[in-house]
């Protein structure tokens, strides 16, 4: 095995472009990767693929340079983004005004109903959306397309892909009730402003993120026999899944048994997925009674009523201030918020939360299945700066493993790395329309709407298949042929016109996959290419087979 | 214990790695060498639901005749009198009564009781060892599903043989056999204006991945190019749904739909799989009526209408609904339930004993419960999935589908006709 590889290395050394690869690579790194290889190879990993040229200027300017600035998204400029995202018309609106939004939905759907005599059915769907409810859902779309443009126009790629981590570790259903309005300002606020500082602050961040605490039930977890205020007791008044902010009170539409009561017990979900996804995992050390009792020390972490903005709140009523134990650590009765987040502190920092995360890190950056030598330079890294997330990607970037032949093209892209690398690689512009986020939804992974907590999968099995790549060939032939709507392609900066078919290989091999097209690929790209007459045609055609075909799935 | 686990899957992980080969892919790559062929007349048929999320048991198959059901739900506990009674005791949710024909002309049973021998209250460990079919063993790399169709291979003969409805492949068919995910039938295969631009593009990529791909992309595109050979006879876009039936709107409804529309095509399908979500109601879950009766309407009525539009056919079909775990017995704080144990499953089709509630039932006495909370466990889930696969589908190793398991035919909870 060791002979091979030094084989390998040896060949790779005499290619070229070698010369540059002393400059390029890490410190230390015996990979013999080009200098282009080694830009190509972070590119794809710590970016969402390379765009035009962008691999020769990175290996020009030295790759660990191009990370550095990576680390330090702060100090890149990103007006160009910043530009289209005042485009976007969601940006405009607060938790507040989403609120309002809808809630106004919400009662016309009711009314709706009620007009049409309480019918069980859905007869609200049958008329057709209102105006107001094809403006919420354009907004819908609208965040779910701003996750495809930032990823694919912005200059900060390495936030972007952390952006993306975070959201799916720490994953929220937008489409469970109040969810829909509060999830932008969770991903804009909570996820996008830690997305590189430390752990602790994501998670608490999370812990007491409206969003959170309702998609996982917290908000109305409250220790058994607990008695709101008169004042809030209307307030206390649970919302549920699909359609909530239900009328109060004598609504015709709603039997006994689904008038909403205020909450009387703790509910263990949030505690659950806390310990089992967010920090331990689920064989982390923990038992059902330490879930019981992390869901004591969250009663009270709650939200104010939906209609007056859904802030967080505690609430000193619904709080179990008995003594708790958890993983064999007393917490003493008499506490209150604070308890809270001192476990989670105490979770954050928790070696088996170090490992776990640190070992996700990797499946996202270096394998499906990481080798345990960056696992353990990432905890190593945690561990010494108290979980700093830029110390921790700067280990695992300097490990020889992130580098090793083997992680080299080694993953498959998940749908949304397919289609934003795909944009990427044609120059493409994405529009605020939700189009090529309604293709990445088509090809199994609608953004924000992964209903369980675990978020999207990181694995390739999860995402080769039959059905999804055949979509992913039929999506790359609309794209080169500028038929995707949503994105406008510009051709011309990959292979300016008339080509040869040779001419048109070359110019897919060298921007689309850095060099790195087979022999096959060529033939077949060749010979389909040559039968075509109209020089455009013959264009999008070598573009989209690329892009569709077999490598272009790796990276 | 934890520790060994973990030093093995690792090592187990490092050794695939360190080969360079995807044994996966080998094993894949075998099988791709058969070629299509005609479909068997008259072959058996296995039709799987996941209801992920772990489906409220008791509401679902209401133990009515139980006085402590009500005393421990007094907010969601479905009234005696709006329950579809089927034995006396027990009957079914009200948005199930779509069902209660097929009851009565016993093609429908239940299975209570059923579950795990984990403990675990982990959604995706659960799922993952129903899926798996080895409860407590993580490190299992294929489905038991995927595992039958290794193990019985004569009939591996075309690419419809396992077919899973959805965007994903789930883990249950994950494995060496080759299986197929298709999200829409009608949309399945290279799509272009003219026929002759789709004819072209198919074989321009068929050459490309069968020339450069490598691992799972080679497998699953060889198996997709076949398919779309063969579903071009078929014409999947003028299915009318047969005696009437009316599929429910929504992802379920269209999945069952298709499923019919590939048995009846006769393309040798013969392990179907399709996911129903929505079931994880901690909170507000309602009782007759409200949100676990809203999911229960569109899984009951899109079973119905798949029994109605199969008709004469539904005599070679079983199918075979599941629940990663039930729900806990007393309601929560918030008028909904927590993560259980035991749950209910149902069983539906020509060749089943239908008419019955199958399995032990435990009661809901405290004194009886798992963990003094969760309706106990009294039917492993592998005694139920090993009979389907012997009596049913006829297989003769069941230890190779179940590893680990030695399957007791006394154990079987009956549900397929002698």
């Amino acid at each position: 095995m060791k002979h091979r590889i030094r084989a390998c290395l040896v060949v790779l050394v005499a290619a070229p472009l070698a010369t540059g690869a002393r400059r390029a690579t890490p410190p230390g790194d015996e990979s013999g990767l080009s200098a282009r290889d080694s830009a190509y190879h972070a590119l794809s990993r710590l970016a969402y693929g390379p765009r035009p040229g962008e691999t020769e200027r990175v290996a020009a300017a030295g790759v660990m340079r191009w990370i550095e600035q990576q680390l330090s998204p702060d100090d890149i400029d990103d007006e160009r983004l910043a530009e289209r995202e005042r485009e976007s018309e969601i940006l405009r609106y607060d938790r507040g005004d989403l609120a309002r939004l809808y809630f106004e939905i919400q009662r016309e759907q009711r009314e709706r109903k009620l007009a049409a005599g309480g019918a069980r059915d859905t007869v609200a769907d049958k008329a057709g959306p209102t105006p107001l409810e094809q403006h919420g859902r354009r907004l819908e779309g609208q965040f779910a397309q701003l996750a495809v443009l930032r990823a694919t126009l912005s200059e900060r790629q390495l936030y972007e892909v952390m952006v993306d981590f975070w959201t799916n570790h720490f994953n929220v259903f937008a489409a469970k009730g109040a969810d829909r309005f509060l999830l932008p300002e969770y991903i804009t606020r909570v996820i996008r402003r830690r997305a590189m500082g430390k752990f602790a602050d994501l998670l608490i961040a999370t812990a007491e993120s409206p969003a959170m605490l309702f998609y996982l039930d917290n908000w109305q977890s409250v220790v058994p026999g607990a008695v709101p205020p008169a004042a809030t007791r209307l307030q206390a008044r649970p919302l549920f899944g699909r359609g909530p902010f239900a009328p109060r009170l004598g609504n015709p539409l709603r039997p006994d048994s689904m008038r909403p009561r205020a909450p009387q017990g703790i509910n263990e979900n949030y505690a659950r997925e806390l310990l089992e996804l967010h920090t331990l995992r689920v064989d982390g050390g923990y038992t059902q009674q330490d879930v019981i009792n992390v869901a004591r020390i969250f009663t009270g972490w709650s939200i104010r009523r939906p209609q007056d903005g859904a802030d967080f709140e505690f609430h000193d009523w619904a709080h179990d201030y008995g003594e708790k134990i958890v993983l064999g650590i007393t917490f003493p009765a008499g506490h209150g918020r604070d308890e809270g987040i001192r476990l989670l502190k105490l979770l954050a920092s928790h070696p088996a939360t170090m490992h776990h995360v640190s070992r996700q890190l990797c499946e996202r950056l270096v394998n499906d299945e990481p080798p345990d030598g960056c696992v353990d330079d990432a905890v190593a890294a945690w561990k010494r700066t108290r979980g700093d997330i830029r110390a921790v990607l700067r280990a695992i970037v300097s490990s020889p493993d992130f580098w090793a032949a083997r992680n080299i093209r080694a993953k498959v892209k998940t749908p949304l790395e397919f289609v934003v690398s795909a944009a990427r690689a044609v120059g493409a512009d994405p529009d605020t329309t939700p189009r090529l986020a309604q293709v990445v939804a088509r090809l199994g992974e609608p953004l924000y709407l992964h209903v369980a907590p675990d978020g999207y999968p990181e694995r390739e099995a999860a995402w080769v298949n039959s059905g999804a790549l055949l979509d992913r060939m039929n999506v790359a032939v609309a794209l080169a042929a500028g038929k995707l709507p949503g994105a406008t392609v510009e051709l011309d900066s990959i292979a300016p016109l008339p080509m040869d078919a040779e001419g048109l290989v070359a110019a897919a091999n060298n921007t689309l996959l850095s060099g790195t097209m087979s022999a096959n690929t060529m033939t077949v790209i060749r010979a389909e290419v040559a039968t075509v007459r109209d020089p455009a045609a013959a264009r999008a055609l070598a573009v989209g087979l690329a892009i569709g075909g077999p490598e272009f799935q790796r990276h | 214990m934890t520790l060994s686990r973990r030093v093995f899957l690792k090592s187990g992980g490092l050794a695939l790695v360190s080969f360079g080969l995807d044994p996966l892919f080998l094993a894949r790559a075998a099988y791709a060498t058969r070629r299509p062929s005609a479909a068997l007349p008259n072959r058996p048929i296995l039709v799987c639901l996941f209801q992920r999320g772990a489906v409220d048991g008791l509401n679902m198959v209401v133990p009515h005749g139980d006085a402590l059901y009500y005393r421990e739900r007094p907010r969601i506990a479905v009234p005696a009198q709006d329950v579809v009674d089927l034995d006396g005791y027990f009957g079914l949710h009200p948005r199930l009564a779509a069902l209660k024909p097929l009851w009565d002309n016993k093609s429908l049973a239940a299975i209570h009781a059923i579950g795990s021998p984990d403990a675990t209250r982990s959604h995706f460990d659960a799922q993952d060892y129903m899926e798996s079919g080895t409860p407590g063993v993580k490190a299992t790399a294929d489905g038991w599903l995927n595992r039958y169709c290794q193990h019985d291979r004569e009939h591996a003969d075309t690419p419809f043989r396992a077919v899973a409805f959805g965007p994903q492949l789930p883990r249950i068919l994950a494995g060496t056999a080759p299986s197929l995910a298709i999200d829409d039938l009608q949309a399945f295969g290279l799509r272009a204006p003219q026929p002759a631009v789709r004819d072209r593009l198919t074989r321009a990529f068929e050459a490309l991945y069968a020339g450069s791909a490598t691992g799972l992309l080679s497998t699953s595109s060889q198996e997709a190019f076949q398919a779309v050979q063969l579903l071009k006879q078929v014409d999947p876009a003028r299915y009318e749904p047969a005696h009437g039936a009316a599929y429910p709107r929504g992802r379920f409804g269209r999945a069952m739909l298709q499923i019919a529309q590939l048995i009846k095509a006769d393309l040798g399908l013969q392990v179907a799989f399709a996911d129903v979500t929505g079931w994880d109601t901690h909170v507000n879950q309602g009782a007759s009526e409200g949100q676990l009766a809203a999911r229960l309407a569109e899984f009951g009525d899109a079973l119905a209408a798949f029994a109605q539009d199969l008709g004469e056919r539904l005599r070679d079909v079983v199918v075979l609904t599941m629940s990663e775990f039930g729900r806990t017995v007393r309601e929560n704080g918030n008028a909904g339930t927590d993560h259980g144990h035991a749950t209910a499953m149902l069983v539906l089709g020509g060749p089943v004993n239908g008419g019955k509630v199958l399995g032990q039932w435990p009661g809901l006495d405290p004194a009886r419960r798992f963990e003094g909370r969760d309706v106990s466990v009294t039917t492993d889930f592998r005694d139920l999935f090993a009979e389907i696969v012997a009596r049913h589908l006829g297989a003769t190793d069941l230890t190779a589908v179940f590893p680990g398991f030695t399957p007791d035919r006394a154990r079987f909870p009956g549900a397929i006709r002698a």
